[in-house]
């Protein structure tokens, strides 16, 4: 495994020094005892650099399966387009959904013995002005499985003991960032440490509430949609105004821009199932969401920094272009029409491509992965 | 390089009283320099034109062949005290009185030395644009007809478009390929945007600070289309919505006790049709010929809202259009009128998002809601077309961006610098975003529900608000930009007749009336001052003093060139530039040269 070399180089050596030493009889058990020591060391290494961050690939894959559930379910768009995607074959959702399971139950569980061996690691982080939004991201990717399972339909008892089980850490952590922006000292007052991976805590109270209407807990659902988009206002307001100029966030986490449009494309769907309907507001919702994609598109420049060398960061691409996607779909159904059917298809096909390439680079990647200048990580690690 | 002193003597329109025999000498020169070019290393031939020095100094500056920054320009008027510095590279004639020899070059030039050609260049490489510079150098002489004053500002197109009217109309053709090259390229760098705060002042950023110096001459009246600002088109605004004021009060149901004749709304709107296509005209022909300075203009913090000006005043005009000339507008020309302000949107409301200099807690200022309108009417022409998607995406993308400027106005943030300190008529643009939102929602639902009612009486509350601090509104310098904050007013009264339509009762006619006399005597007044200032002061476009600010503030600094003999007691605009002190910014509009960001240099 090549991210096991990177950090066990050190062991290397011990073990060929040790090697020479020990004789034959011994050899095997040493030989046990040494790829075991490694084992631990490189497991080790991944728990001191997996930050929460790494969530974003849970976040889009999980995305792109809440996607595809939308699109092979029965629907009553009668348009062409939509009739074609939905004969995709329910195989490959099924994978894909298995796959994403996978992959956020691996990062969990990583996540879960970082908490127990270096929980001094996770405080900082929790600390930390960034690090402390991507908190929001496993509970999210969560809710996004829970949504998109096959299995679990949302009116069954698994469904709602699950979504208390998801929902119970984000309000947590919402009582305790939001008030600290309203109430704590200087440094963690919002124009202070407001940047745009803020959004992932308005995100999570909306899927929240996407969830609970699902499930038809409609009050729940206005609540936590209110209590989202209200801070979501507050935010708005304040990464527009800039008032600290470059507002602290690394060149190379530029890439969370994006969820500048991710949330009111979130907004949008958790209104249109709480009301049933893509009515008024979510069509406002869902055309802001895609006037600052456009603007973001239109500005490259802003992005040259972090596209040079791959990071874990790219990866927040993913997330917000689906949820654009969904919303998309989801107008298309309403509004009957070939321009929002075009306009469907043209963000469909860049979700996939946008998440088929950040996993192509991943894997081509995978050194780069867990790299020793991550900048988040960097700032955590003593 | 030794020999090659150029001795270039930069003559204006009305002959300076240096004497003809330099003149001559100079010419004769400098015959030889065009095949010299290659010992120019390509200099940043900026110089020629860009600097204009300011004050009246005639100035002779001679500069060696490697450094091809200074620039002379110099009109004379008064005295013909010159001194001549010597220095190692340069040698510099100046008078006492000293002219900045403003370089609005490289930014890190610590020496004359050659210097590379800043990547912003837009045309001709090197080679050729040296040439052009020499010659433009090497034959002063010939420059007589025309003030060469301004020729930093006019586009490279527009040089060559003069040259061919002087050939039509028998002048020689000067050998002015590169009176064009000059213009543009002194400026491939825009102006940070603090430079328009430290050197501007006042509620509409147009005076000049008592410390600043500008780059065209002050005396002088500078050429008509210099002076036209882009806030001309808030007359456009002004009469247009006049138009649509006079359509509406014929047509609606609780004023038609008043019997208004439909055909006021008709002249107005010829009278609006025809202004329009003036000022366009004019305009047009100032980005031909006068490319830089509508960039400048562009750079500036409140001018650059006036672009949206011209596509609102097209949408007043399709609201206003009296139905005699057409009932039923196609609904192409909609997309066609909002894909300009959707362009201008992405732009402007991106480097708010992006941050960097131009971020919004520094530059909002009230102008700034000439941005937002642009949704709202285009709302409200979509709706009245019968379009219904449309309309909600430029009502939502408004909507969000309206919230965040309101907030931003009212917080009156003390790193804002833009805010007037005292009112002044632009606060009346406060009004124009919540009224035409008011009016734009009630024509998407269809009746004037409670969304619009709210916004509505935000929009009545801002305008009393202002009405009865009426008293502060004194003692301003009237301009142009002033019609264009009258179009709100106009607005309010439209808003109220249309809730009117909905709640008859006495009420909300006497307040119909009420503001449509107000909207309409304020015009009245407004248009006859602009007659007074037109003919009879003479003042109506006085010289554009914030499109021509300096580059750089003046300083003096410790690596000037050994002058001496120079008595001057002002500085002299430093050859030299510093780094600049902006921050490193995440806009593009910044395109400063930095070591990492390289591609910013464009400026876009």
């Amino acid at each position: 495994m090549k991210i096991n070399m990177e950090c066990s180089q050190s062991n290397i050596e011990l073990v060929i020094i040790e090697k020479n030493i020990t004789n034959h009889n011994n050899q095997k058990s040493t030989s046990l005892m040494f790829t075991k020591r490694s084992l631990i060391r490189s497991i080790t290494c991944i728990l001191k650099k997996l930050h929460a961050g790494y969530f974003r690939i849970s976040l889009s894959f999980g995305g792109q399966a809440l996607l595809w559930k939308t699109l092979i379910d029965p629907t009553n768009d009668t348009s062409k387009s939509r009739h074609v995607l939905s004969m995709l074959p329910s195989s490959v959702f099924i994978v894909l959904w298995s796959m994403s399971l996978f992959i956020l139950a691996l990062l969990s569980l990583l996540y879960l013995l970082r908490c127990l061996f270096f929980f001094k690691m996770v405080k900082e982080e929790f600390l930390h002005h960034v690090g402390v939004n991507y908190l929001f991201a496993p509970w999210i990717s969560w809710f996004l499985l829970l949504q998109s399972a096959p299995f679990i339909a949302p009116k069954t008892i698994t469904y709602l003991i699950l979504w208390w089980v998801f929902t119970v850490p984000v309000v947590v952590l919402d009582v305790k960032i939001y008030g600290q922006w309203f109430t704590k000292g200087k440094r963690s007052f919002l124009t202070t440490v407001a940047n745009p991976t803020s959004h992932l805590s308005v995100i999570g109270n909306l899927i929240g509430a996407q969830a609970a209407a699902e499930m038809g807990w409609k009050e729940s659902a206005v609540c936590l949609f209110s209590l989202g988009m209200v801070h979501y206002l507050v935010l708005f307001v304040t990464l527009y105004q800039r008032l600290s100029g470059g507002d602290r966030l690394p060149a190379l986490l530029r890439p969370v821009f994006f969820l500048f449009f991710a949330a009111p494309g979130v907004a949008s769907l958790a209104w249109e199932s709480i009301v049933g309907d893509f009515d008024t507001l979510s069509k406002m919702l869902f055309f802001l969401s895609l006037f600052l994609f456009m603007s973001l598109v239109c500005r490259p420049a802003l992005f040259k920094r972090s596209m040079r060398r791959f990071n874990v960061a790219w990866w927040a691409y993913s997330f917000p272009v689906t949820v654009l996607a969904m919303a998309s779909t989801n107008y298309a159904q309403q509004v009957k029409g070939t321009v929002s059917h075009i306009l469907m298809l043209i963000l469909l096909a860049l979700s996939v491509l946008v998440s088929f390439s950040l996993t192509l680079f991943t894997l081509l990647n995978s050194k780069m992965l867990l790299p020793d200048n991550d900048p988040i990580a960097s700032i955590l690690i003593v | 390089m030794e020999n090659h002193i150029t001795l270039e003597i930069i003559e204006q329109a009305s002959p300076p009283e240096t004497p003809s025999l330099i003149k001559y000498i100079s010419s004769n020169e400098l015959e030889d320099f065009d095949e010299f070019d290659s010992e120019f290393p390509s200099p940043i031939s900026k110089e020629s034109e860009e600097t204009y020095n300011h004050q009246r100094k005639p100035s002779i500056s001679v500069s060696m062949p490697l450094c091809y920054k200074e620039t002379q320009l110099q009109s004379l008027n008064n005295n013909n005290n010159k001194n001549v510095s010597f220095s190692g590279e340069n040698v510099i004639i100046r008078d006492d009185l000293a002219s900045g020899i403003a370089m609005s070059e490289p930014p890190r030039q610590s020496k004359f030395k050659s210097q590379p050609m800043p990547k912003g260049v837009a045309f001709q490489q090197d080679g050729s644009q040296t040439r052009k510079a020499n010659r433009n150098h090497n034959q002063p002489g010939i420059k007589m007809f025309r003030d060469k004053r301004f020729d930093s500002f006019k586009t490279w197109s527009g040089g060559g478009l003069e040259r061919q009217l002087s050939i039509l109309r028998g002048k020689e053709p000067i050998g002015n390929a590169q009176d064009g090259n000059n213009a543009t390229r002194s400026f491939d760098r825009a102006l940070p945007v603090d430079r328009y705060f430290d050197a501007l002042e006042g509620p509409e950023l147009e005076t000049l600070k008592s410390s600043e110096e500008i780059m065209l001459p002050h005396d002088k009246q500078w050429p008509f289309l210099l002076r036209f600002p882009v806030s001309s088109f808030g007359i456009c605004l002004g009469v247009s919505s006049q138009a649509i004021l006079w359509k509406t009060l014929a047509t609606s149901p609780t004023t038609e006790f008043l019997h208004i004749t439909p055909k006021i709304n008709l002249i107005l709107w010829y009278i609006s049709a025809v202004l329009i296509a003036t000022i366009f005209a004019v305009y047009i022909l100032k980005l031909l010929f006068y490319f830089e300075a509508v960039r400048r203009e562009y750079y500036h913090p409140i001018r650059v809202n006036f672009f949206f000006a011209p596509w609102i005043a097209l949408l007043f005009l399709a609201l206003g259009v009296p139905p005699s000339v057409t009932k039923n507008l196609h609904q192409s020309l909609w997309y066609i009128l909002m894909a300009p302000i959707l362009f201008l949107e992405l732009k402007i409301y991106g480097q708010w998002m992006s941050g960097g200099q131009r971020r919004l807690s520094k530059v909002a200022n009230p102008s700034n809601h000439l941005s937002v309108v642009g949704n709202f009417v285009g709302a409200l022409l979509g709706a009245s077309m019968g379009l219904i998607e449309g309309p909600i995406f430029f009502f939502a993308v408004g909507l969000a961006h309206y919230t965040v400027l309101f907030v931003t106005l009212y917080q009156r943030l003390p790193t804002n610098a833009t805010l007037p300190k005292e009112l002044h008529p632009v606060f009346f643009l406060f009004v124009a975003a919540p009224s035409v939102a008011s009016m734009a929602w009630a024509k998407m639902q269809g009746s004037f529900d409670y969304g619009s009612r709210i916004a509505y009486f935000i929009a009545l509350f801002l305008y009393f608000s202002l009405a009865v601090r009426i008293n502060f509104f004194r003692g301003f310098k009237f301009s142009l930009a002033w019609w264009a904050y009258t179009f709100p007013m106009t607005g309010a009264a439209i808003a109220t007749i249309r809730y009117s339509n909905q709640v008859p009762n006495i009420v909300t006619k006497s307040l119909c009336i009420a503001l449509a006399l107000i909207s309409t005597f304020t015009v009245i007044a407004l248009l006859l001052s602009t007659i007074l200032h037109a003919f009879v002061f003479r003042d109506l476009f006085p010289n554009d003093i914030a499109i021509a600010i300096s580059d750089r503030k003046r300083k003096p600094h410790k690596h000037w060139l050994f002058r001496y003999g120079s008595q001057d007691s002002k500085e002299i605009e430093n050859y030299l530039k510093f780094v600049n002190t902006d921050e490193s910014s995440l806009d593009d509009s910044t395109p400063q040269p930095s070591s990492n960001d390289t591609d910013h240099n464009l400026p876009k």
